[in-house]
C-alpha cells in the first residue's frame, strides 16, 4: 500500500505542475459548460430542443470531461514508457500491480474533482438561467459517474501501455471525439432516432450519458437508470481488468 | 559469501549476442568497474543483474539470491542508477528521493532521516526543493545516484555515471562515489579508463560482450604487458587476449 499510495502521489504532483492539465481537465470542460448554456438561450422553447438545458448538459459535460482525463491518463503513462523513469521503477520492489493502481487511482481523484468543479459550475448556471437542479439528483449523479470515470482511465492506462507518446493521445482524440458524439452529450439521439440512435446504443458512452442524466432527475427506472448503469459498470470492469492485463504483459516483455 | 557471483551469463537478440557466457565475483564491499567500449554488453550485464532483463542462459546471484528465480529478494537489495538520469522530471529533489523511500517500504520517520542523508551526503541543500528538470546534468547525476542508494541496497549498479559531464562535474561526483568505498558493493560501468582507474579495486575488461580480462589494476597490466590502463585495454582489445 505504501508503494501504491507513493507512487500515487507522485503522478497527482506531475499532473498538478502540468499547465495542460488544468486547461484540458478543468477550463475546457467548464467552458464548453457557458458555451452551450449561451446557445440554449438562443433555442426557442418551441424547437423542444432540450440538450443543452443544464440539467441535460451538466451530466453530459462531466463524462466529457472524462474523456480529458483518460488523455492525460494515456500521456503520463506513454510518457513514463518512452523515459527511463520506468525502469528505474522496474528495478524496485514495485510490482505490475502497484503501477496499475498506482496511475488509475490519481486519475480517479482528478475526475472526481472535475466533476464538483463541473457539478458547481452548472448550479450557479441554474441558478442564473432559473432552472433547477435537485441537490441529491447532483450527489447521486456524481456517485454514478464513478463506472464511466473508473472506464475512460482505464482506457488511458490502456492506451498509454500500447501506443507511444505521439499516438496515444491521437488515439484518445477518436475516443473523446466519439465520447461527445456517441455519448449524445452536444445531441439527443433518442429524439433523432433510427440508425443513428442504433449507433449509440453500441457504444458505452451513450449509457454513461444516460445513466447521468436520469440520476440526475431521479428517474432510477431500469430503462433509463440501472441497465444503462449496469452496461457502464460491466464496461469499467472489462477495460480495467484489460488494462491491468496489458500492462503487466508489457512490463514483462520489457524486462525479458 | 561473494555480494556477486555470475555464471556464464548470457544474453542473445534476434541477430547479436550482447553478453556472452562471462563469469566472474564481486566481493563484499568492492567496488568493481566494467571498462569497455560502447556496445561492449556493460549495460546489459547491469540489466540482468538488476532483474531489468532476463539472462538466455547462466545465472546471476546477488548475496546469493538468483536473478532468475528470486527477482523480489533480488530487487530488494540492490539499486541502480542507470545510464539516462532516470528522475521524476516534475518533482524536487527531496520528492524524487522520499518517493524512492517510500517505494521500498520505510516508514514516515525513516523517510525523512533517509532523505537528509542523501542530502547531506551529496551536498544538494542547496538544490532539495529545485525540481528535477531545473537541475544541471551533474546534480542530475547526483540525485539519480542518491535515489539508488536511499532504499539501503548492499549492491550498487552505476551505469555510466559520469557519462556526458564536463570535467569539474566528473569529479565532484568521483568524490561523492568514493565516499561509498567499503561501504557497500559498488559496480561501476564506464569506458572512461580514468574513471575506472581511480575509483574501482578491481576491473573487468569486456569486449564483444565477453571478459578478456578481470583483475586489478597492476594484474590487468601485468597481463598485457603494458603500464597504464589504456594502454593495457588497447593492447587486451587489440591482441584479443583471453584472461
Amino acid at each position: 500500500m505504501n508503494r501504491i499510495s507513493a507512487f500515487c502521489a507522485r503522478n497527482i504532483r506531475e499532473l498538478m505542475r502540468d499547465p495542460l492539465s488544468y486547461i484540458f481537465c478543468v477550463a475546457f470542460p467548464l467552458v464548453m459548460l457557458m458555451i452551450m448554456s449561451v446557445v440554449n438561450t438562443s433555442i426557442p422553447p418551441e424547437a423542444g430542443m432540450t440538450v443543452f438545458r443544464i440539467d441535460k448538459l451538466c451530466p453530459g459535460i462531466a463524462m466529457f470531461g472524462q474523456t480529458f482525463v483518460m488523455l492525460f491518463t494515456a500521456i503520463t503513462v506513454a510518457q513514463d514508457r518512452a523515459g527511463s523513469f520506468l525502469v528505474r521503477m522496474y528495478a524496485t520492489p514495485m510490482t505490475s500491480k502497484d503501477f496499475t493502481a498506482g496511475y488509475l487511482l490519481p486519475m480517479m481523484i482528478i475526475a472526481a474533482v472535475q466533476a464538483i468543479l463541473t457539478f458547481a459550475a452548472s448550479l450557479i448556471i441554474s441558478l442564473i438561467t432559473g432552472t433547477s437542479l435537485d441537490p441529491v439528483g447532483m450527489l447521486i449523479t456524481f456517485l454514478t459517474l464513478i463506472p464511466s470515470a473508473l472506464m475512460f482511465t482505464a482506457l488511458g492506462l490502456l492506451f498509454g501501455t500500447l501506443f507511444n507518446e505521439k499516438a496515444a493521445p491521437g488515439m484518445c482524440s477518436v475516443i473523446i471525439s466519439l465520447g461527445s458524439f456517441l455519448g449524445c452529450v452536444f445531441f439527443d439521439a433518442e429524439h433523432t432516432g433510427g440508425v443513428m440512435l442504433d449507433i449509440c446504443r453500441c457504444t458505452p458512452f451513450f449509457y454513461c450519458t444516460k445513466s447521468a442524466r436520469s440520476a440526475l432527475c431521479l428517474d432510477f427506472s431500469a430503462g433509463s437508470y440501472l441497465i444503462p448503469l449496469a452496461v457502464v459498470t460491466a464496461c469499467a470492469i472489462v477495460f480495467t481488468t484489460l488494462a491491468a492485463v496489458v500492462f503487466g504483459g508489457k512490463m514483462k516483455a520489457d524486462l525479458s | 559469501m561473494n555480494a556477486i557471483e555470475v555464471r556464464g551469463l548470457t544474453k542473445k537478440y534476434a541477430a547479436k549476442t550482447a553478453v556472452d557466457g562471462i563469469s566472474f565475483s564481486v566481493a563484499e564491499g568492492e567496488m568493481f568497474a566494467l571498462l569497455g567500449v560502447n556496445g561492449a554488453g556493460k549495460t546489459t550485464t547491469a540489466r540482468m543483474l538488476t532483474c531489468l532483463s532476463a539472462p538466455t542462459s547462466g545465472e546471476g546471484f546477488i548475496k546469493g539470491h538468483s536473478v532468475l528465480t528470486e527477482k523480489a529478494a533480488v530487487k530488494q537489495i540492490v539499486g541502480i542508477s542507470p545510464q539516462d538520469t532516470a528522475v521524476a522530471e516534475k518533482l524536487t529533489v527531496r520528492e524524487n528521493l522520499e518517493l524512492m523511500a517510500k517505494v521500498y517500504g520505510f516508514g514516515k520517520d525513516k523517510v525523512k532521516a533517509r532523505t537528509d542523508e542523501m542530502i547531506e551526503m551529496f551536498q544538494m541543500r542547496e538544490v532539495e526543493n529545485s525540481r528535477a528538470k531545473t537541475l544541471s546534468g551533474g546534480w542530475k547525476r547526483k540525485l539519480s545516484i542518491a535515489m539508488a542508494l536511499i532504499g539501503e541496497p548492499q549492491v550498487l549498479f552505476l551505469d555510466e555515471p559520469t557519462l556526458g559531464l564536463d570535467v569539474l562535474a566528473r569529479r565532484e561526483l568521483w568524490r561523492a562515489v568514493e565516499k561509498l568505498k567499503g561501504k557497500i558493493t559498488v559496480v561501476l560501468t564506464t569506458h572512461y579508463m580514468e574513471e575506472a582507474e581511480a575509483l574501482s579495486d578491481r576491473i573487468a575488461i569486456m569486449i564483444n560482450g565477453r571478459l578478456a580480462a578481470v583483475g586489478t589494476l597492476a594484474e590487468i597490466e601485468e597481463k598485457a604487458g603494458v603500464s597504464g590502463l589504456e594502454n593495457a585495454f588497447v593492447a587486451i582489445a587489440e591482441g584479443g587476449m583471453d584472461k
